[in-house]
Protein backbone atom coordinates (compact mmCIF):
# COMPACT_ATOMS: atom_id res chain seq x y z
CA UNK A 1 0.00 0.00 0.00
CA UNK A 2 3.04 2.29 0.92
CA UNK A 3 3.97 1.56 -3.09
CA UNK A 4 0.69 2.75 -4.20
CA UNK A 5 1.21 5.58 -2.09
CA UNK A 6 4.40 6.72 -3.70
CA UNK A 7 2.98 6.56 -6.47
CA UNK A 8 -0.58 7.73 -6.10
CA UNK A 9 0.74 11.40 -8.16
CA UNK A 10 1.53 9.25 -11.04
CA UNK A 11 -1.61 7.78 -10.91
CA UNK A 12 -3.61 10.60 -10.58
CA UNK A 13 -1.86 12.40 -13.31
CA UNK A 14 -3.58 9.54 -15.64
CA UNK A 15 -7.25 10.27 -14.45
CA UNK A 16 -6.92 7.11 -12.31
CA UNK A 17 -8.54 6.59 -8.70
CA UNK A 18 -6.97 4.23 -6.48
CA UNK A 19 -9.33 2.33 -4.36
CA UNK A 20 -7.58 -0.31 -1.74
CA UNK A 21 -9.59 -3.19 -0.91
CA UNK A 22 -8.95 -5.42 2.33
CA UNK A 23 -11.20 -7.82 4.01
CA UNK A 24 -11.02 -5.75 7.23
CA UNK A 25 -13.27 -3.67 8.88
CA UNK A 26 -13.69 0.24 7.61
CA UNK A 27 -11.88 0.80 10.59
CA UNK A 28 -8.64 -1.28 10.85
CA UNK A 29 -8.22 -0.26 7.13
CA UNK A 30 -8.36 3.55 8.11
CA UNK A 31 -6.30 3.14 11.40
CA UNK A 32 -3.57 0.98 8.91
CA UNK A 33 -3.97 3.97 6.37
CA UNK A 34 -3.15 6.77 8.65
CA UNK A 35 -0.24 4.70 9.94
CA UNK A 36 1.58 4.07 6.86
CA UNK A 37 0.69 7.76 5.50
CA UNK A 38 -1.90 6.51 2.40
CA UNK A 39 -4.65 8.76 1.35
CA UNK A 40 -6.63 7.19 -1.00
CA UNK A 41 -9.24 4.95 0.36
CA UNK A 42 -9.20 1.70 1.81
CA UNK A 43 -12.49 -0.22 1.46
CA UNK A 44 -13.54 -2.46 4.25
CA UNK A 45 -14.68 -5.76 2.18
CA UNK A 46 -15.92 -7.56 5.72
CA UNK A 47 -16.60 -11.24 4.81
CA UNK A 48 -15.03 -10.81 1.44
CA UNK A 49 -17.97 -10.82 -1.12
CA UNK A 50 -16.09 -8.24 -3.26
CA UNK A 51 -12.67 -10.61 -3.22
CA UNK A 52 -14.88 -13.48 -3.87
CA UNK A 53 -17.01 -11.99 -6.91
CA UNK A 54 -13.23 -11.02 -7.79
CA UNK A 55 -11.85 -14.65 -7.53
CA UNK A 56 -9.47 -13.82 -5.16
CA UNK A 57 -10.17 -15.71 -2.37
CA UNK A 58 -7.61 -17.90 -0.90
CA UNK A 59 -7.17 -20.46 1.88
CA UNK A 60 -4.33 -21.32 4.08
CA UNK A 61 -3.48 -23.16 7.31
CA UNK A 62 -1.24 -22.00 9.85
CA UNK A 63 -0.88 -24.18 12.91
CA UNK A 64 -3.99 -26.34 11.27
CA UNK A 65 -6.42 -23.58 11.59
CA UNK A 66 -7.92 -22.82 8.42
CA UNK A 67 -8.33 -19.07 7.22
CA UNK A 68 -9.62 -17.28 4.14
CA UNK A 69 -8.17 -14.11 2.81
CA UNK A 70 -7.61 -12.04 -0.41
CA UNK A 71 -4.98 -13.32 -2.80
CA UNK A 72 -2.59 -9.82 -3.75
CA UNK A 73 -4.12 -8.48 -6.89
CA UNK A 74 -4.05 -4.74 -8.53
CA UNK A 75 -6.82 -4.63 -11.28
CA UNK A 76 -7.09 -1.51 -13.57
CA UNK A 77 -10.23 -0.84 -14.68
CA UNK A 78 -10.81 1.94 -17.19
CA UNK A 79 -13.73 4.28 -17.52
CA UNK A 80 -16.14 1.96 -19.66
CA UNK A 81 -15.80 -0.61 -16.63
CA UNK A 82 -13.20 -2.99 -18.28
CA UNK A 83 -10.57 -4.43 -17.25
CA UNK A 84 -7.49 -3.46 -18.94
CA UNK A 85 -4.58 -5.00 -17.34
CA UNK A 86 -4.21 -7.06 -14.44
CA UNK A 87 -1.70 -7.67 -11.59
CA UNK A 88 -1.79 -10.39 -8.84
CA UNK A 89 0.49 -11.61 -6.09
CA UNK A 90 3.74 -10.77 -6.38
CA UNK A 91 3.91 -8.52 -9.51
CA UNK A 92 0.57 -6.77 -7.77
CA UNK A 93 3.16 -5.55 -4.76
CA UNK A 94 4.78 -3.09 -6.67
CA UNK A 95 2.59 -0.81 -8.79
CA UNK A 96 4.89 -0.04 -11.89
CA UNK A 97 3.41 -2.10 -14.22
CA UNK A 98 -0.19 -0.53 -12.59
CA UNK A 99 1.70 2.91 -13.74
CA UNK A 100 2.80 1.54 -16.94
CA UNK A 101 -0.81 0.49 -18.05
CA UNK A 102 -2.04 3.75 -16.61
CA UNK A 103 -0.11 5.85 -18.97
CA UNK A 104 -0.58 3.89 -21.87
CA UNK A 105 -4.26 4.15 -21.49
CA UNK A 106 -3.30 8.07 -20.80
CA UNK A 107 -1.70 7.93 -24.55
CA UNK A 108 -4.79 6.37 -26.45
CA UNK A 109 -7.57 8.33 -24.79
CA UNK B 1 -8.68 -75.57 1.17
CA UNK B 2 -10.72 -74.65 -1.81
CA UNK B 3 -12.13 -71.87 1.16
CA UNK B 4 -8.72 -70.62 1.47
CA UNK B 5 -7.81 -69.94 -2.35
CA UNK B 6 -11.56 -68.23 -2.38
CA UNK B 7 -10.10 -66.27 0.37
CA UNK B 8 -6.66 -65.77 -1.29
CA UNK B 9 -8.74 -64.23 -4.33
CA UNK B 10 -11.23 -61.92 -2.31
CA UNK B 11 -7.93 -60.50 -0.57
CA UNK B 12 -6.49 -59.90 -3.72
CA UNK B 13 -9.39 -58.14 -4.91
CA UNK B 14 -9.98 -56.27 -1.82
CA UNK B 15 -6.25 -55.00 -2.86
CA UNK B 16 -6.90 -53.98 -5.89
CA UNK B 17 -9.87 -52.48 -5.10
CA UNK B 18 -8.86 -50.50 -2.48
CA UNK B 19 -5.10 -50.46 -2.73
CA UNK B 20 -5.12 -47.68 -5.78
CA UNK B 21 -7.36 -45.62 -3.09
CA UNK B 22 -4.68 -45.47 -0.96
CA UNK B 23 -2.07 -44.08 -3.57
CA UNK B 24 -4.58 -41.58 -5.21
CA UNK B 25 -5.33 -39.63 -2.33
CA UNK B 26 -1.28 -38.95 -1.87
CA UNK B 27 -1.06 -38.41 -5.84
CA UNK B 28 -3.53 -36.04 -5.34
CA UNK B 29 -1.86 -34.03 -1.95
CA UNK B 30 1.50 -33.61 -4.06
CA UNK B 31 -0.45 -32.08 -6.96
CA UNK B 32 -1.94 -29.79 -4.36
CA UNK B 33 1.47 -28.62 -2.97
CA UNK B 34 2.44 -28.31 -6.82
CA UNK B 35 -0.31 -25.97 -7.38
CA UNK B 36 0.49 -24.03 -4.41
CA UNK B 37 3.87 -23.01 -6.23
CA UNK B 38 2.51 -22.35 -9.68
CA UNK B 39 -0.14 -19.61 -9.18
CA UNK B 40 -4.18 -20.23 -9.67
CA UNK B 41 -5.46 -19.03 -12.90
CA UNK B 42 -7.55 -15.92 -12.52
CA UNK B 43 -10.98 -15.72 -12.76
CA UNK B 44 -11.40 -12.67 -13.97
CA UNK B 45 -9.02 -11.67 -17.41
CA UNK B 46 -8.08 -8.59 -19.32
CA UNK B 47 -11.44 -7.33 -21.37
CA UNK B 48 -13.76 -8.59 -19.14
CA UNK B 49 -16.25 -6.34 -17.39
CA UNK B 50 -15.34 -5.58 -14.07
CA UNK B 51 -18.12 -6.79 -11.39
CA UNK B 52 -19.78 -3.28 -10.25
CA UNK B 53 -19.63 -3.16 -5.96
CA UNK B 54 -20.40 -0.73 -3.44
CA UNK B 55 -18.28 -1.22 -0.05
CA UNK B 56 -17.90 1.21 2.28
CA UNK B 57 -15.16 3.24 3.88
CA UNK B 58 -13.87 5.23 7.00
CA UNK B 59 -12.15 8.39 6.34
CA UNK B 60 -12.09 9.45 10.11
CA UNK B 61 -15.47 11.25 10.50
CA UNK B 62 -17.91 9.04 8.77
CA UNK B 63 -18.31 5.80 6.95
CA UNK B 64 -18.65 6.42 3.16
CA UNK B 65 -20.14 4.42 0.30
CA UNK B 66 -18.19 3.84 -2.48
CA UNK B 67 -19.19 2.22 -5.68
CA UNK B 68 -16.86 0.98 -8.48
CA UNK B 69 -19.84 2.05 -11.01
CA UNK B 70 -19.51 6.03 -9.70
CA UNK B 71 -16.38 6.20 -11.46
CA UNK B 72 -17.84 4.92 -14.85
CA UNK B 73 -17.48 7.36 -17.59
CA UNK B 74 -15.07 9.50 -15.22
CA UNK B 75 -11.84 7.70 -14.17
CA UNK B 76 -10.35 4.59 -14.58
CA UNK B 77 -9.48 2.55 -11.20
CA UNK B 78 -7.09 0.74 -9.90
CA UNK B 79 -8.49 -1.78 -7.81
CA UNK B 80 -5.95 -2.90 -5.02
CA UNK B 81 -6.40 -5.95 -3.17
CA UNK B 82 -4.29 -6.85 -0.30
CA UNK B 83 -4.21 -9.28 2.56
CA UNK B 84 -4.81 -7.59 5.35
CA UNK B 85 -4.36 -4.30 7.21
CA UNK B 86 -1.20 -4.07 9.11
CA UNK B 87 0.37 -6.51 6.56
CA UNK B 88 3.61 -5.83 4.01
CA UNK B 89 3.16 -5.62 1.03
Amino acid sequence: MKAFQQNLSKLEGTDTQVLGVSMDSPFSNFAFAQQNGVSFPILGDWGGPVTRRYGLIQKFDIQGVSMESARRATFLIDKTGKIINEQVDDTAVDPSKTVGACERQKLKG
Amino acid sequence: MRIESKRLVCLGLLILMFGPAHILPAQSKSADNNEKQAPAPMKLKVGDAAPDFTLLAFDGKELKKVSLQDYRGKKNVALAFFVFAFTGG
